[in-house]
């Protein structure tokens, strides 16, 4: 069952595991190392074979082994269908590929599957740090393509060969992208991979672990369309938690109707840019007015809650109110709801709370003594806190006396809730990093953050921050000055320098432009694009003409250089001796169509003797490389052309 | 012709396409000849008779590029979008480089020469270009490309094509195809060269009959021919004491140097291969003996003449005698005058 000998010459089946190879560096981090490993091992264990010409294995062990790989892919993903199984399926196939590769066809094959695994790098991540990576990948394959078509290419002539096709592309490529009429909505959906990235879940644990304020990654960004309000007052709305079991908040399965709200004070315009969280909430600035797009509903605790995860950058514009005022009582519904605590757990924390709701005279006067007990009761601030037990929240007030915002949130509303005052769980985020370049706020994972509402008769749902009294400086600096020693050293390197800070800054923009302009261009972008150019009411049949111009364009661009090539690749030679010819035209007879080099030399000769040095020498030399044994040699070629233009007549 | 030509050995059923396809490109080929009418060398490849497909490996990235502008397209995904339209776009420069690099090569010369029959014979193809180098230049017949070679700038290359000699006789040159598929392999850019040219295929050397005896008396022709007719010999330089009327005057009217027309008497010292001898073979039987004679005359460095019904080639020897002797055998019955 072995295939003696290996006929391919090495250097396409290189270039095509090299084209393979990229495919799989793409996906290292997305797919299961086993099946990077054994396609990258079964590379070089090919390119070995390719170089001591051993055996392949036969068709009975390749069947077997692609069964037994699509087994594998089946029992860890549960499906062959999807991003992630489907991108392992291919992989393993291409790898599989390569021990029947036996013809040039076969590595054509592999180069496709290359392509294919750049596909699924481009639908899986869209990041402009990665844009350099797949450009190199296309270009890798393009260049194994020429490589395939003649072996005797070069690296360096394959490489430049293939940025130089992909050079003329570019210009056709970006009109087609900027006029190619996209359509909305898809034909198909495709199961992605539900691994939930960071940020904020739909349940809160305090004394769990957590490893949210860690993350530096972008959540999103936001650009206020007049001045923006203080640093402090960006209280990003998330998901609303209402149910408590002691321990872990959770989001309400049937939501009670919620309170009209009477908007005060000036709208705050802004536009969000998310990145995808594989989550469907999307943030806004407390309190969103209506939700912002067709497909999100804005919930009866004014979250905004989309239908689908966000699974892509979306770009939204919202208008929010920083101050609000119920329309209506609270309905019992409601307040059951926002009153529900288990009876068992956390005794101490509820007779506390009774105690405090008994001195204090109102609702108001509660919530604001309940803030004193934190501010003065010597709790402090740390990511990094003891576990909790059991009784989470007496644990917290009583023994360990240290959390973040989640244990103080989780505290104050239980508080709330034992003496019969409504009050929830708010996740979100506070503040944000001001990008100066991008003129944008940064909202990082790592700025999450968790706070009360409390209903107070007359004013509605109040926000109350327990963590401000705690720790004030929570509010405004970014987590990164408040509690570097929780981040990697690396972070904290990059954010110590000024200099770097502004980089980072910089980079930062780049990829909100890239966000919202590369990645998130489709047909209203392509309306607003056509407007710009004055189009009036643009509609997608003006994309169809500028798709058409654009193609025409492109197309003269290349006819004209086939022009410019028929001019040239009339031989120079012959191009040279007509110019020589117009020359002596000027100072003597014009040649006639049946006189040779020699003969119509000698009938300028006969009207001007003077130039007989001149004229036979360069008459003679044409005859030679016209006629000669050496014809048509290069550098004679080249002298002739020169000296022709350096030849000056005088009449 | 084989009644099932196109039965490949180990299949059992004909391909009923197969004679459809045969027709299909015998009408093509009838409508690029008068397209294109019959070219005199050297050809320079100009656009008009340019051809362009894609290969089968671009019918393949056209697929892989439709699949990523459907996936960009369904998932609105700009990366995937902007990757099928580069490499739409790249399909395209692709196919104008082809085109690109075959337009303005020359075809300077094609020519076979001439092979004994059954011999496996080779068609010279010399390509050149101009001011730029053309990398793999292919030519062909009518299947795959038989040769490939890259031309430097202002250079020239000579590609060998396999054409075998079944039959005896002059046979016209075939059409030529000249391709490329430079760069990427996408596309494939040819033309097909028609040229009025001949081949001589020379009878096969066979047979065992022993060669006529250099005395051998000559029979009827002989008797025929006036004994009085000496046979051409060849041009000496002119030397004293040489009879004027000997002088080759009208070579020296163009210039060449007093020479002087040798002849010898007919007859004699050396053999005449002839056809009529050889009277109870076939016709192409004898055409192979005498080729056989011929050969083995010229290895011997004998003297020798051919004398065939309506032509005679008169005796002498040396390469250029045997090439005429066995293009005299090759043009037999053809209708033609060697």
């Amino acid at each position: 069952m072995a295939a003696r000998g290996d006929p391919l010459p090495f250097a396409p089946l290189a270039w095509a595991c090299a084209a393979l190879a990229g495919g799989v560096l793409l996906h290292l981090d997305r797919v299961p190392p086993w099946a990077a490993l054994t396609c990258l091992g079964l590379i070089t264990w090919r390119l070995t074979l390719a170089r001591r010409g051993r055996w392949l294995p036969g068709g009975i062990a390749r069947a077997l082994l692609a069964l037994g790989m699509a087994g594998v892919v089946l029992v860890r993903f549960h499906t062959l269908n999807g991003l992630a199984a489907g991108t392992t399926l291919l992989l393993l196939m291409a790898a599989l590929k390569l021990l029947e590769t036996r013809q040039v066809r076969d590595e054509a094959v592999l180069v496709g599957a290359a392509f294919f695994l750049l596909l699924a790098a481009c639908l899986d991540r869209q990041q402009l740090a990665r844009a350099p990576l797949y450009l190199a990948q296309g270009w890798l394959c393009c260049a194994a393509l020429a490589v395939l078509a003649a072996p005797a290419l070069s690296v360096r002539r394959a490489l430049l060969l293939a940025a130089r096709a992909l050079l003329f592309a570019a210009p056709l490529a970006l009109a087609m992208f900027l006029f190619f009429p996209r359509m909305p909505g898809s034909f198909w959906a495709i199961p992605r991979g539900n691994v939930a990235r960071t940020g904020l879940s739909d349940s809160m644990t305090p004394g769990g672990i957590q490893q949210l304020a860690v993350d530096y990654d972008v959540a999103f960004r936001a650009r206020f369309d007049a001045a923006p309000p203080p640093v402090p007052a960006l209280y990003w709305r998330g998901p609303v938690l209402h149910d408590f079991d002691g321990r872990t908040w959770r989001r309400a399965d049937a939501l009670r109707p919620g309170v009209p709200l009477v908007f005060l004070g000036t709208p705050q315009r802004y536009r969000v840019a998310l990145e995808p969280t594989q989550r469907p909430y999307w943030f806004a600035l407390d309190t969103p007015a209506h939700s912002p797009a067709a497909s999100v509903t804005l919930t009866a605790d004014y979250q905004l809650l989309s239908s689908e995860p966000v699974t892509e950058p979306v770009a939204y514009e919202a208008v929010s109110y920083l101050q609000t005022r119920a329309g209506a009582p609270l309905g019992a519904g409601a307040r059951r709801q926002d009153l529900a605590l288990p009876s068992g757990p956390n005794p101490r924390a509820r007779a506390l709370a009774q105690e405090l709701r008994a001195r204090a005279g109102t609702d108001a006067a509660f919530a604001s003594a309940a803030l004193d007990y934190l501010r003065r009761g010597g709790f402090s601030y740390t990511l990094d806190p003891q576990p909790l037990g059991a009784d989470a929240v007496d644990d917290l007030l009583f023994r360990t006396r240290e959390g973040f915002c989640g244990h103080y949130a989780s505290a104050y509303v239980t508080l709330m809730r034992a003496a019969g005052v409504p009050a929830r769980v708010v996740t979100g985020y506070l503040g944000g990093e001001w990008n100066p370049i991008g003129r944008y706020f940064e909202v990082r994972q790592a700025d999450a953050h968790a706070w009360a509402e409390v209903w107070l008769e007359g004013r509605g749902w109040t926000r109350i921050d327990p963590t401000a009294v705690v720790a004030p400086e929570r509010l405004t600096r970014g987590m990164m000055q408040l509690m570097p020693q929780a981040y990697p050293a690396s972070e904290r390197l990059l954010h110590g320098a000024a200099w770097l800070t502004v980089l980072l800054q910089r980079w930062d923009a780049a990829n909100a432009w890239w966000s919202e302009h590369v990645v998130k261009f489709d047909y209203s972008s392509q309306l607003d694009l056509l407007a710009r150019l004055g189009f009036r009411t643009p509609d997608a049949s003006y994309l169809g003409w500028g798709f058409t111009a654009a193609l025409l364009a492109w197309l003269a661009f290349i006819a004209l250089g086939n022009a410019r090539l028929s001019r040239s690749h009339g031989d120079a030679l012959a191009r040279a001796y007509l110019r020589l010819c117009r020359k002596l035209a000027r100072v003597g007879p014009a040649r006639l169509p049946h006189q040779g080099p020699l003969a119509y030399c000698e009938s300028v000769l006969a009207v001007r003797p003077d130039l007989r040095a001149t004229l036979e020498a360069l008459s003679q030399r044409y005859a030679q490389l016209r006629y000669g044994p050496a014809a048509g040699e290069p550098r004679g070629v080249a002298e002739f052309v020169r000296a022709v233009r350096a030849l000056r007549l005088a009449a | 012709m084989a009644a099932w030509p196109t039965v490949a050995p180990g299949r059992l059923r004909p391909r009923p396409l197969a004679a459809l396809r045969a027709r299909l490109a015998a009408r093509t080929a009838a409508w690029v000849r008068r397209r294109q009418g019959e070219d005199a060398l050297p050809v320079d490849l100009e656009r008009r008779r340019l051809y362009i497909l894609p290969t089968r490996g671009g019918v393949a990235f056209g697929a892989l590029v439709f699949v990523m502008l459907m996936a960009g397209l369904n998932y609105t995904n700009a990366l995937a979008l902007f990757l099928a339209f580069l490499l739409a776009a790249f399909g395209l420069v692709v196919m104008q480089q082809c085109h690109r690099n075959l337009l303005g090569v020359s075809v300077l010369d094609l020519e076979a020469p001439p092979v004994f029959a059954g011999e496996p014979g080779a068609l010279r193809v010399t390509l050149g270009a101009a001011a730029e180098a053309r990398p793999r230049l292919e030519a062909g017949l009518e299947g795959p490309p038989a040769a490939c070679a890259d031309v430097g700038a202002a250079g020239r290359a000579v590609l060998l094509l396999p054409l075998a000699a079944c039959a005896r006789g002059v046979h016209a040159l075939p059409r030529v195809r000249i391709a490329t598929a430079f760069p990427f392999g996408l596309f494939r850019a040819w033309t097909w060269v028609h040229v009025r040219r001949e081949r001589l295929v020379y009878p096969a050397p066979r047979g065992r009959r022993p060669p006529p005896a250099a005395a051998a008396p000559l029979g009827g022709v002989r008797a025929a021919s006036t004994a009085a007719l000496d046979e051409w010999r060849g041009l000496r330089p002119f030397r004293h004491g040489d009879s004027p009327r000997q002088v080759d005057w009208k070579a020296y009217a163009r210039g060449a140097p007093l020479l002087v027309k040798e002849y010898q008497p007919l007859g004699s010292e050396r053999t005449w291969f002839d056809f009529a001898a050889l009277a109870p073979l076939g016709e192409e039987l004898r055409l192979e003996q005498l080729a056989r004679w011929i050969v083995d005359a010229e290895a011997a460095a004998a003297t020798y003449g051919l004398r065939l019904p309506r032509t005679e080639v008169p005796g002498a020897r040396g390469p250029a005698h045997r090439e005429r002797c066995l293009a005299a055998l090759a043009r037999f019955g053809t209708g033609e005058r060697p």
